[in-house]
């Protein structure tokens, strides 16, 4: 059951839009994590995790999960990494198509 | 019209409210201004809720109406544990049964009122709510913020809002709304980041304080802010601030919190607490804090105008240097469905840097151009204007 209901299709392709297109696969050099990942800018990155590349991910295992702890929310500095170089070997495209 | 110009138009998909209220932990108050014996009414949920402490010191929280006739129970008594209906004296316990209901032989069985589960965080009462009625989830309640609440911090200063005619969802859309800042609160976002993970979503922002501006929430020229701003769950955010006023560094500990009223309303808290600077008295500490009160206050004041005013948009046209709304509010659905009917995405980790360069580069660009026009306007003007 959806909450926030849309009264048109167009909404549910805007959102399909923002949230999915473009997304490139980057591997982690360090781990098994995989995440997908966008770059509309050169300063700009969405990166998209799973359950499974959360549960890959040996930084975030060390760190535990407990909410409590404010460094919990911080991004992995060997992923990030991991898609610096996959950004300079051109495998991730830089710049948006019309906002997203 | 021809018909292919009417297709290019855009169109606001204003969307359907929920008819529902958000699954979680949601904040009503200070625990302190509940704790005189005396029933107390907040509104929430689409009701009246009736808030007392009893004689053990637990705070118990139940729906305001009496289920004999309709009685009123915030307007009541507390006898003993209970809170009785000023209607006909029926008495409800913390645990929502009718105990007493003194001119009758027994109590009806199925005497049985909607209560909440409570917690008490940080001094604040905190309440579950759950349209499918399950347990409270206490593992993830808001953290306990260490020192707060002792002589290192001073005491919170909270404050109530009414906003009527909008969604709380307003509210939640401010954190991934980076140029907002800039025109709204007069500030220049430096640094933008999201993060959400779970329960949980994170902004951390870095800004600096318009000088054409008079400031307000967030400041002037002279200070910068490091901002990291989490919601556990849907209703209550921790803001840690560091404010740098001319090297002067403040903690400040800003708590943003609401309950929903009604299908477009909700209440509106935020609480603030200072960490007390080495070296300064008392008094000097209590003054801080009421500036920072006062300042953050202006800051949600101004966000309230544009809200009284906006449609609800289903359908936000993004360009490229917002930040992830869409996805913010996929993360934010997951407390309006069944937990059965939670997805993945509105969980799974995902993390946004907004590029503020470009933005920066012409906001002090304008900014600048406003500083010269200012300076002409007064040079022009009469001496003793």
């Amino acid at each position: 059951m959806a909450s926030f209901v849309p009264t048109s299709e167009e909404t549910l392709a805007d959102f399909r839009h923002y949230t999915e297109e473009r997304l490139v696969e980057v591997a982690c050099l360090d781990c098994l994590a995989r995440v997908r990942v966008k770059k509309n800018s050169e300063h700009q990155t969405s990166v998209q995790w799973t359950g499974q590349s959360q549960a890959d991910c040996q930084e975030f295992q060390r760190r535990g999960d407990s909410p409590a702890r404010r460094d919990v929310h911080k991004p992995c500095p060997r992923l990030m990494a991991s898609i610096d170089d996959a950004v300079r070997a051109g495998d991730v495209p830089i710049g948006a198509y019309d906002g997203y | 019209m021809s018909d292919t110009l009417a297709q290019n138009v855009r169109r606001v998909d204003q969307g359907t409210e929920p008819i529902r209220f958000a699954r979680g932990w949601h904040c009503l108050g200070l625990a302190s201004d509940f704790a005189d014996g005396k029933p107390h009414a907040v509104h929430g949920f689409g009701t009246k809720l009736v808030v007392w402490q009893d004689s053990k010191g637990k705070l118990n929280v139940l729906d305001g109406y009496c289920r004999h006739m309709g009685g009123d129970l915030t307007q009541g008594e507390v006898k003993g544990d209970n809170v009785a209906c000023p209607f006909h004296d029926w008495r409800w316990g913390g645990d929502g049964k009718c105990k007493e209901i003194p001119y009758a032989r027994r109590v009806p069985l199925r005497a049985r009122t909607q209560r909440y589960e409570t917690a008490v965080r940080n001094g604040q009462l905190l309440i579950w709510n759950d349209p499918e009625g399950s347990a409270a989830d206490h593992a993830i309640l808001p953290p306990e913020l260490p020192d707060v609440m002792t002589d290192k911090y001073t005491p919170w200063s909270w404050h109530t809002r009414e906003i009527n005619g909008s969604h709380c969802r307003e509210l939640i859309d401010n954190v991934a709304d980076m140029a907002h800042f800039y025109y709204v609160h007069f500030a220049f976002p430096t640094s933008f980041r999201n993060i959400f993970d779970g329960h949980t979503a994170t902004q951390f922002m870095e800004s600096k304080g318009r000088p054409d501006t008079m400031g307000g929430g967030y400041g002037d020229e002279n200070s910068t802010l490091k901002s990291e701003a989490t919601y556990y769950g849907p209703s209550y955010m921790i803001n840690w601030l560091e404010v740098d006023y001319k090297g002067f560094v403040t903690e400040v500990i800003l708590i943003n919190c609401h309950i929903p009223t009604g299908p477009d309303s909700f209440t509106l808290q935020y609480g603030i607490s200072v960490r007390k600077p080495e070296g300064l008295d008392e008094k000097t500490c209590a003054y801080i804090a009421e500036r920072y009160t006062e300042s953050f206050g202006d800051g949600f004041l101004q966000d309230v105008a544009i809200w009284e005013n906006k449609v609800a948009v289903q359908n936000p046209l993004l360009c490229e240097e917002d930040g992830p709304v869409y996805q913010l509010r996929r993360w934010y659905e997951q407390f309006y469905v069944d937990v059965a009917d939670i997805k993945p995405e509105m969980v799974d980790r995902f993390e946004f840097e907004v590029d503020t360069t470009k933005a920066n580069e012409y906001w002090h660009a304008e900014v600048a151009e406003n500083l010269a026009k200012r300076a002409a306007e007064e040079a022009s003007a009469p001496a003793d204007a």
